[in-house]
């Protein structure tokens, strides 16, 4: 008996571990299995690349987790990106300066989760519902501001966002950094991120307790929305082309994904940034594995699937909590 | 969704392929029987290989190589001939009724602007009506499409197929109506000849493979360690610059270059610099790419220059499209070589149409020309506009 009830008692302190450092351990293995596997792995030259890919990953993921801390998704991540980009592309080669082109186009990306935010607060349509619109006409209005082709862009400053390092680091992954901070701050330090996790856990004690909730959510969203517009402007310094037709394209579910792995339940509530963060760099480590072994494509869809229902299993409440 | 789906006629006949590289020796496996006398087609193009009609030509309904002269623009026909009072289709008064230009994707990359610039060029010089649409890569928009087209009145349908099969119920909807249906770009399969569609036009992407690895083994002297970035997964158009490139290489026993690495890249820039990225320190040694379209390789270019490694002096690249873009490499000094898919049907196609319903008839599968560039020509492909 006592040795079944020892079990049990273990097994539960296992998945509550697993929980909460699986991502951690997940990462650990990749990066063994890599180093053991993969030619040139264990190289400066693999890190900056990885931390040079990773950035934009990263920054939607932050946002997301925010919108999945109030018990929400943010399906318009991508198309956010891709409104990002062109709006960009229009003001560069409108021949504005540079700085100019990207304030306004995080400022879209800015304005489009405001609307997503007073859509889903004030509106009260489900989160899923408001963003998946927005998913399906933000491209679409991308398309329309460049016209629907690809367009070059050479700005010297892109060459700074893409190559830049100071001391060995991508600048990006040091704004990625950066905002990781950030968030994590907003959220365990300030009022804002209790309200936030209040609204997640449970959004009509939160109004009965006089909290505002409307606000809240709109900031969270807005929050989302500019995060993804600045990852917008990495990944097309990165490309140095506005491609509004695929950048930022399937964005939502890699950052969905990053943020589950990480720790962030889908039921709201709870938010874990650096759960996010390594998230996000155990996906982008995926991917490079599996082009770096040649993996056909429908092999590398298959192990992501496989990934993220591993994680949502994991995630999943325990029993003594049912 | 993705850049290019474009399904098709898959490989040319043995004859057509003989005559048109003359160099494909042995590369048509399974059809390389020389009993000329038993074929009416062999001598026609001086020759002596007979060759059956491929697979995918018999599959959208060609049964026999034409040998009657082909016009401008075209490498290869395939009979029946089609005539649209064979269907019941009643002549049509290109100054009066209309016509309808389906295409299947946005037109968001270069090869869908030029298709459907194409066409409305084309018809604007013959001042023809045409009502248009966009699929959107949805197949049952296109089926809407088509089918709302005629409603509106239509007399004759030029489509894109988004893909050679799922296209039955505009298909039927316009036999019922007696309107004339002129597939472009992709081919539809799995009809006979004339019987459910009338002709078709399409590019030869298995040729086009052939003609890379050509140009590749040209640019590399035959020895290099070679990355290929494929299309989108499960799309013929991939499949086909594959195996013919591949093909190839075996059939010019180019056996020091080196596939090290095949990878896709979806068509699009942005997955081809980030694979090329990864790919480069996996194997920094390639010193070759096969982009089986320009997007990829420019993304690939990208990568390179990232790196510090673009000029074709540190690394060949050979892609397959003819944009402007990529040709622009090219004068650049960054591609050794573009095959080109060309794109404007518009001419063609309606002048089938043309002799379908009110002439003598086109011919059930017409393979049109690409072209090809390198140092030689690119300059002028620029200037000329033939790049588009």
């Amino acid at each position: 008996m006592t040795t079944l009830a020892a079990n049990l008692r273990d097994r539960t302190a296992i998945a509550a571990w697993t929980r909460e450092h699986g991502v951690y351990l997940a990462l650990l293995v990749l990066v063994v299995f890599n180093a053991i596997a993969t030619p040139n792995f264990l190289t400066v030259d693999t890190v900056q690349l990885l931390f040079s890919q990773v950035p934009p990953v990263i920054i939607v993921s932050l946002g997301m987790a925010l919108v999945i801390g109030t018990g929400g998704v943010d399906l318009s991540v991508g198309s956010i990106m891709a409104i990002a980009s062109a709006v960009l592309a229009k003001f560069v080669t409108g021949g504005s300066p540079i700085g100019v082109a990207m304030l306004a186009a995080v400022a879209a990306g800015l304005l489009v989760g405001v609307f997503n935010g007073l859509v889903v607060a004030i509106a009260r349509v489900q989160p899923i519902v408001a963003t998946l619109g927005v998913l399906v006409a933000g491209r679409g209005i991308a398309l329309v501001i460049t016209g629907g082709a690809l367009v070059e862009l050479f700005v010297p400053v892109f060459k700074d966002i893409r190559l830049g390092k100071f001391l060995g680091i991508p600048y990006v992954m040091i704004v990625a950094a950066l905002l990781a901070v950030a968030v994590s701050f907003l959220v365990r330090r300030t009022a804002f991120g209790y309200r936030l996790l209040a609204v997640g856990g449970n959004r009509r004690a939160s109004v009965l307790a006089g909290l505002p909730v409307r606000r809240t959510l709109v900031v969270v969203y807005a929050i989302s929305g500019t995060l993804a517009a600045v990852a917008g402007v990495i990944a097309t310094a990165r490309l140095r082309a506005s491609d509004p037709s695929y950048i930022g394209l399937l964005m939502e579910l890699t950052a969905i994904t990053a943020v589950v792995v990480g720790g962030t339940s889908l039921t709201g509530g709870r938010v874990r940034i650096l759960g996010t963060v390594t998230g996000a760099i155990l996906i982008q480590l995926l991917e490079t594995t599996l082009v770096s072994h040649n993996a056909p494509d429908s092999v590398a869809r298959m192990v992501e699937a496989l990934i993220i229902i591993a994680a949502v299993y994991i995630q999943r409440p325990a029993r003594s909590s049912r | 969704m993705k850049a290019r789906r474009r399904i098709t006629v898959a490989a040319t006949a043995a004859a057509a392929a003989v005559a048109l590289t003359a160099c494909s020796t042995g590369s048509n496996s399974g059809s390389t029987s020389d009993d000329s006398s038993a074929a009416p087609v062999a001598t026609a193009l001086g020759s002596a290989n007979a060759g059956g009609v491929p697979a995918a030509i018999t599959a959208a309904g060609g049964t026999e190589l034409l040998t009657t002269a082909k016009p401008d623009g075209v490498s290869a026909q395939y009979g029946p001939m089609c005539k649209g009072s064979d269907l019941g289709i009643a002549k049509i008064d290109f100054t009066k009724d209309t016509i309808g230009w389906a295409q299947s994707e946005k037109e968001a990359n270069p090869f869908r602007i030029a298709s459907t610039k194409s066409q409305i060029e084309a018809a604007k010089a013959k001042g023809w009506k045409l009502l248009t649409t966009n699929a959107q890569s949805n197949v049952q928009q296109e089926n809407t499409d088509i089918k709302g087209m005629i409603d509106k009145g239509a007399k004759a349908i030029i489509f894109s197929p988004i893909n050679s099969t799922g296209l039955g119920d505009a298909i039927a909807y316009a036999k019922s109506k007696k309107v004339a249906m002129i597939p472009v770009d992709r081919n539809i399969t799995g009809v006979q000849g004339c019987k459910d569609v009338g002709p078709q036009l399409g590019s030869d992407f298995v040729e086009q493979g052939r003609r890379a690895a050509d140009a590749m083994i040209k640019a590399t002297g035959g020895k290099a360690k070679l990355a290929i970035l494929l299309g989108a997964t499960g799309v013929n158009v991939t499949d086909d610059r594959t195996a013919g490139f591949l093909d190839q290489l075996k059939a010019k026993n180019a056996s020091g270059i080196e596939v090290v690495f095949q990878q896709t890249g979806d068509f699009t820039r942005e997955k081809g610099k980030s694979v090329t990225e990864t790919m480069l320190r996996a194997h920094p040694d390639v010193n070759a790419i096969y982009a089986e379209n320009d997007e990829m390789g420019l993304g690939a270019l990208a990568a390179l220059d990232d790196a510090g490694k673009s000029g074709t002096k540190n690394v060949h690249i050979v892609s397959i499209d003819g944009t402007k873009g990529a040709v622009q490499a090219i004068v650049d000094g960054n591609f050794d070589a573009v095959i080109e898919s060309n794109p404007a049907f518009g001419p063609a196609s309606q002048a089938a149409l043309e002799a379908y319903v009110n002439g003598d008839g086109a011919p059930a599968v017409t393979i049109t020309t690409d072209n090809q560039y390198d140092s030689s020509n690119a300059a002028e492909a620029l200037s000329s506009g033939k790049a588009y």
